[in-house]
């Protein structure tokens, strides 16, 4: 061999990125002139020379500038004018016009790139027309394209060649008689392996040429060309003769030989994931133990991972799917877990996080495709904890890491595929739990919470409101390495709040549907539990709980008949509830034990157990207790004491004597309320203890309303009183219009006290305030004359609700001035 | 000749073919010229008729006129040197006098024709008729060409070209032709197998090269001529690769192989396979085809055609040569490669 | 316009939270307003009603924490003035006349309340009164089969159109009421 330098020409090896554009608009623009010139010589019915054109145009293809996408772009413009060439060519042979010699003409051109374009475009047209034998030609082309080992040209005439022959390729069993040598299905293989290894070498060599320092654009590029290597597989898969066995013996072996012997990660990673994508899923199902050999002699830096887990989707996928079964004969999950348990001891150093990964895949596979043999998942969740332990015994996984992001993932998939009463027979579940550090868990802890919600799931025993606790323990009492949490673990702390609200709600899906007996263990059980959870989660999680009791009375109620010891049981009901409320009772604010006492009693009324009212007289005087206890939050009192009046009017099992001791007290303490609206306010809603509160009288034991109206009345005046010592003139009118309307619905109520002359004298009075309160206001109180408007226009309602009721003979001889 | 005619009052035409069935050939004579010239034969016939065309009352009186059928080989870089190797001769007409056109048949009978025409660059082969209007002073002359074509028999041995060449621990190919010997319609088929690639090579190219030398003893003239390029790969293959060749020869300007023509000029061809790298630095390997013609057949379309996608088979154990792509089997065999060694320095043979 | 009317959720201390019939009838973007008798109890839930619009107006009912919600809020849409007010302060519960006199002191057009955990719209001196009821069917030691309902109020301009949706037995009812103001 010989050799002679030309040192004149030097030569610059590789892409300059600089000037991109423009060479690529040059070489567009220069395809454009070729391409005219050979679209009009054609019109001119001169094939030598549109020949010629378009080797000129091709020759553009034979450019080292460009970057792979710009060099795309202008391979889309050459190949889309190439089809008027064909056109041209296919159209002169259905005229029988076609010259027979071009196949070989055409290979005089003396480069290359546009030599092999032509032949391919010529070889199509022919074998169109019938010109040529199929099967020659074919196999002459895809031999013929190796002399172009440049990975870019290569790579994109490949390309068109495989474009070409897609409408070509023989997808049939046997020859076909009649014309010659068309070929079968088994030179279509030999043709799409062949070209399929050559583009993948091609395209891995791409990674190996140029400087290392642009190795991260290289591999971009090459990420971005790889669909072209891809279309091969497409195109195998598009075979109708290729079926199982054909799939089996031939193309998975051939495509697997060229995909482990590259030894390239990139290549490799994207063509495994490519077979398992484009392939049906029937021949993933009888290849597994082929596929999965495959997987174990990929390189070493290939992610293994991703690759197993998209196959075990696939199939899960696919047995999920309008109902497909695996078939019986396919250990599905058997393979994979072997596979898996493999590929783990022959990498050493897999990172657990891919460990993890893969497991997830192999948990989501056996709990979709076999959704009654809890085993499965059972045995997957049993061998990761095991992973685990043999790495490190007991060892929790470290928060924030890959691995514990990973478990986290695989954790939720029982959650999201099964309902938690399932998961709750995964009894390993909770051990895989356990590797996970604090903020890991809480995360999966809320989930689960979240999904029971979201399902409306209803947790129907006590023994299962265990396991749940036990699972979701996190949440529920304070954690030996949550320590850093606990301090935040207040009132004031949102997540804190949000977190115990979670598990609020979730105790009222604890609900025994026909089964009271097995609500009541529900509770206790939610008792013994919530106890040791601390002050301020008890907070949340008692009230939830006091509810059930209330309800659960009566339900007890519902079935007095069935069961004699209905009452006993409410009795240990409201005693459990007083205990919990008890506890509350020592949080800073006791507004919340206070209204769930006055919901004890409401309960207590209803329910009309023995000692009914023995227990409702506790919970009243509890919560009055409490309401003492408010005293400086004049604000807070005012309210509780509104509550506390409204909350007796209803409750209706007191007797006389008890009856009054509360309705006493609460009047008394309405008149010791801080400020004086507070207190007229209040005492007029005292008057209805007086008149529609229910007693039950001792000697019928029936309750019947109190209708007291000597007491409404002294209620009535003291208010006056009251509303008479209010220096802000403008309340005062206000409250007055209020006392107004009380004695309105005490006449309306037909008070024995109370006639047309009361009201009267009261308008009077009220007009004349009005009035007066006009006179002052436009002198002094110029800043609160929309609040005197107000109380003008409310005044004026009441006035007007007088004039229209003054038509009913009820009201004759009201008086009221318009 | 017309111009050698002009302004004389005769002019001669050579009827050879009045049945028109004999083929032509243009024959490019130099840059600009081209003739049409009929082609025959070894052995053949030279036979046809004179035409005296006498211009409008006017008379030539002649010493005789003598037809001749000459072939010789002139050297154009020494116009005066020509050596005839064949002079056959007739006398048409006896001494007398001419007063009107006249025509008159002749007829060389199985003519031995040893050579094939050629027009090179140093050489001329030449065959042509040249009648004499032999005058007192200065006679007439009229020369008509033909083109002979020598054909040949199927070469009875023609073995493949196969050869391993390369540069030490740089490059190490192995090429094989399918022959060494190809009619002049004939398509060259081969590979290249690389075996060590360890150069940046950009593309690779096959030419056909024509070498013609002439003269003898000091005054020897060598030209060569590029007939073909022919760029057979772009870009750089790995080790294992194996790249096809096929090249139709029917395309170019060829003739025979000719080797010591009347001990006076030689025409040979060679194919030169080029290995072009990043630095433009230009390996290559000559090899010498040896061309024939091949007489024609008319119908001959379906072998033709198969031509059109021959590839060029390995032997056996060739073939499991190449692919054998593994971890160096072949790495060690760099030091005994059979092929000849050149580095830029001491090549002798232009590449191009 | 359409405005959705309701209260007394009690999520979390009794309910577990909204039935799903009903979170998949209430999706953003239908909804201009949302009026809420209280008793939500948490932010989580004031939360999950502003995703359904942006203008939400509640007031406090007795189990609500939020010292931020006020005990009687008048909101007017369309030509209707609407009070709306929890319901506990009114003594006694429930009552026609106490919410009458509510009603005249608000000067509205439309009284909402709830409190009694059971639905109820009626019209009295051509004023409308309405309760849409317990959205969650929550627990009421007075009335101990609570329904779900809520209520879709379409106003156009001076006339009402009331859609009342109600979880009977866990089957989906509607019914349609018109109220037009004089």
């Amino acid at each position: 061999m010989q050799k002679t330098a030309d040192t004149s020409r030097g030569s610059i090896a590789g892409i300059s990125m600089d000037n991109q554009e423009k060479l690529l608009a040059e070489s567009l623009q220069n395809v454009r002139q070729h391409a005219f010139a050979m679209k009009r010589v054609l019109d001119q019915q001169s094939v030598m020379e549109g020949l010629k054109h378009a080797a000129n145009m091709l020759g553009e293809l034979r450019t080292s500038l460009l970057s792979p996408k710009n060099y795309y772009e202008l391979h889309v413009v050459v190949v889309e004018e190439l089809h008027h060439l064909e056109l041209y060519l296919t159209d002169e042979f259905e005229h029988g016009r076609g010259s027979h010699d071009l196949y070989e003409v055409v290979q005089y051109a003396g480069n290359i790139v546009p030599r092999l374009y032509l032949l391919i475009t010529i070889g199509h047209v022919y074998i169109r027309a019938n010109e040529l034998p199929r099967r020659e030609v074919l196999r002459d082309l895809v031999e013929m394209c190796r002399g172009v080992q440049h990975p870019l040209r290569g790579l994109f005439l490949r390309n068109y060649l495989l474009q070409c022959a897609k409408s070509l390729l023989p997808d049939t069993e046997e020859e076909n008689q009649e014309e010659n040598k068309t070929g079968t299905i088994l030179d279509s293989l030999d043709f799409i392996l062949l070209n399929f290894s050559e583009m993948n070498k091609l395209w891995v060599r791409m990674q190996y040429q140029g400087h290392t320092r642009d190795l991260n654009r290289r591999e971009q590029e090459r990420r971005e060309l790889r669909i072209l290597v891809g279309t091969n597989l497409v195109r195998l898969s598009e075979l109708e003769c290729v079926n199982v066995e054909r799939y089996k013996t031939i193309v998975l072996p051939k495509i697997m030989e060229q995909v482990v012997s590259c030894r390239d990660a990139i290549a490799q990673e994207y063509l495994m994931e490519c077979i398992i994508q484009v392939f049906p899923d029937e021949y993933h199902l009888n290849t597994l133990n082929e596929f999965l050999k495959g997987c174990r002699e990929l390189s070493p830096t290939v992610n293994i991972r991703n690759i197993l887990i998209s196959l075990i989707d696939r199939l899960t996928s696919y047995s999920t799917r309008d109902q497909q079964n695996i078939p019986e004969n396919i250990q599905l999950f058997d393979i994979f877990s072997e596979q898996i348990t493999e590929v783990i001891k022959s990498r050493s150093t897999m990172p657990s996080e891919d460990i993890v990964a893969l497991q997830s895949a192999l948990l989501s596979l056996s709990l979709k495709c076999y959704r009654d043999q809890f085993e499965y998942g059972n045995k997957v969740l049993e061998n990761t904890r095991q992973i685990f332990d043999n790495i490190a015994l007991d060892t929790q996984v470290t928060t924030g890491t890959q691995a514990a992001k990973e478990l986290v993932k695989m954790l939720k998939i029982p959650i999201d595929c099964y309902d938690i009463l399932d998961v709750l027979k995964l009894n390993h579940y909770k051990l895989v739990l356990q590797l996970l550090s604090y903020r890991e868990r809480h995360t999966v802890c809320m989930y689960i919470i979240n999904s029971i919600l979201d399902k409306e799931t209803i947790i129907p025993t006590a023994e299962q409101v265990t396991q749940l606790f036990d699972l979701v323990s996190t949440l529920i009492i304070d954690q030996p390495d949550g320590s850093l949490e606990h301090s935040r673990q207040t009132i004031t702390n949102e997540d804190f709040v949000e977190e115990q609200n979670l598990v609020a709600r979730l105790c009222n899906t604890f609900k025994a549907i026909n089964d009271p007996d097995q609500q009541y263990h529900i509770i206790k059980t939610c008792q013994d539990t919530f106890k040791n959870g601390g002050l301020e989660r008890m907070r949340f999680t008692y009230p939830p709980m006091i509810m059930q009791a209330y309800a659960l009375t009566f339900r007890y109620k519902d079935i007095r008949e069935q069961d004699e010891k209905w009452e006993k049981k409410c009795q240990k009901l409201f005693q459990l509830s007083n205990q919990l409320i008890n506890t509350l009772t020592k949080l800073e604010t006791n507004d919340l034990s206070l209204r769930l006492y006055l919901q004890g009693a409401l309960t207590a009324s209803e329910i009309r157990s023995e000692n009914a009212e023995t227990i409702a007289y506790e919970f009243f005087s509890q919560a009055y207790t409490l309401y003492e206890e408010q005293a400086g939050d004049t604000r807070a009192q005012c309210a509780s004491l509104t509550l506390l009046i409204g909350t007796l009017e209803k409750v209706s099992c007191f007797g006389e004597e008890n009856h009054s001791t509360l309705r006493q007290s609460l009047t008394q303490a309405a008149t010791r309320l801080v400020k004086r609206p507070d207190q007229v306010r209040t005492l007029l809603l005292c008057t209805h203890l007086f008149w529609s509160a229910q007693r039950v009288d001792e000697s019928t034991q029936k309750s019947e309303q109190i209708r007291d109206s000597e007491k409404v009345i002294a209620c009535l005046k003291k208010a006056a009183k009251l509303i008479a010592q209010v220096m802000d003139q403008t309340a005062q009118v206000q409250l007055y219009n209020e006392l107004l309307n009380s004695y309105i619905y005490f006449f309306n109520q037909n008070h024995p006290d109370i006639d047309i002359n009361v009201l009267n004298t009261l308008i009077e009075k009220l007009q004349s305030d009005i009035s007066k309160l006009d006179s002052t206001s436009s002198t002094t109180h110029t800043s609160s004359n929309d609040g005197d408007e107000f109380i003008r226009s409310q005044i004026q309602k009441t006035f007007d609700y007088l004039r229209q009721q003054s038509q009913l003979e009820k009201f004759q001889g009201l008086q009221i001035n318009n | 000749m017309d111009i050698l005619g002009l302004g004389s009052k005769v002019d001669v035409e050579f009827l050879l073919d009045p049945q028109g069935q004999r083929k032509q050939i243009e024959v490019k004579i130099d840059e600009n010229k081209r003739s049409l010239q009929y082609i025959y034969y070894d052995g053949e016939d030279v036979n046809g008729t004179i035409q005296i065309k006498l211009k409008k009352n006017s008379k030539i009186e002649h010493q005789g006129i003598r037809l001749e059928f000459i072939g010789h080989v002139e050297m154009l870089n020494d116009r005066s040197t020509v050596h005839e190797f064949l002079n056959l001769s007739k006398l048409l007409t006896f001494p007398g006098e001419l007063t009107e056109s006249t025509s008159m048949d002749f007829a060389f009978q199985n003519v031995e024709k040893p050579y094939e025409s050629y027009i090179g660059i140093n050489v001329k082969l030449r065959y042509f008729l040249r009648v004499t209007i032999i005058k007192r002073f200065s006679n007439n002359v009229f020369e008509r060409d033909i083109c002979v074509q020598q054909l040949s028999q199927f070469p009875e041995i023609n073995n493949s070209i196969k050869m391993e060449v390369g540069i030490e621990d740089c490059l190490h190919i192995e090429f094989e032709y399918n022959k060494s010997k190809y009619h002049l319609k004939d398509v060259i088929v081969g590979k290249i197998y690389f075996l060590l690639v360890r150069i940046k090579i950009k593309h690779m190219e096959i030419a056909i090269l024509k070498k013609e030398n002439t003269g003898s003893g000091p005054n020897i003239y060598a030209e060569s001529e590029t007939i073909a390029k022919y760029e057979i790969m772009d870009g750089a293959p790995v080790r294992g690769e194996s790249i096809p060749i096929r090249l139709f020869l029917a395309g170019y300007d060829l003739t025979p192989t000719m080797r010591d023509i009347q001990k006076k000029f030689s025409v040979r061809y060679f194919l030169n396979l080029v290995l072009v790298d990043e630095e433009e630095r230009r390996y290559f390997k000559q090899q010498e085809i040896v061309l024939w013609r091949k007489q024609e057949k008319d119908k001959d379309k379906s072998k033709q055609s198969a031509q059109q996608y021959a590839h060029y088979e390995r032997p056996e154990a060739a073939t499991n040569k190449s692919e054998d792509n593994g971890t160096g089997a072949n790495s060690g065999e760099n030091s005994s490669v059979n092929g000849p060694l050149s580095s830029e320095n001491n090549s002798d043979i232009p590449s191009d | 316009m359409l405005v959705l009317v309701l209260g007394d959720l009690h999520i979390p201390y009794r309910v577990s939270g909204l039935p799903q019939e009903f979170r998949k009838l209430l999706t953003p973007g239908r909804i201009q307003h949302i009026l809420c008798t209280g008793n939500l109890c948490t932010k989580e839930t004031v939360d999950y009603l502003k995703t359904l619009t942006a203008d939400v107006h509640i007031v406090r009912g007795d189990f609500d924490d939020n010292p931020n919600f006020v005990d009687q809020k008048v909101v007017t849409v369309g030509q209707f003035r609407i009070g709306l007010c929890h319901g506990h302060q009114i003594v006694p519960w429930g009552d026609i006349e106490s919410l009458s006199m509510l009603q005249r002191q608000m000067d509205v057009d439309i009284l909402i309340t709830g409190h009694t955990h059971k639905f109820e719209a009626f019209e009295r001196d051509n004023k409308f009164f309405i309760n849409p009821g317990s959205a969650t069917g929550a627990f009421n030691a007075l009335n101990s089969s609570t329904i779900p309902s809520f209520v879709l109020m379409d106003i156009q301009q001076g006339s009402l159109t009331l859609y009342v949706y109600q979880l009977v037995n866990e089957k989906f009812t509607v019914e349609r009421l018109e109220y037009r103001k004089a």
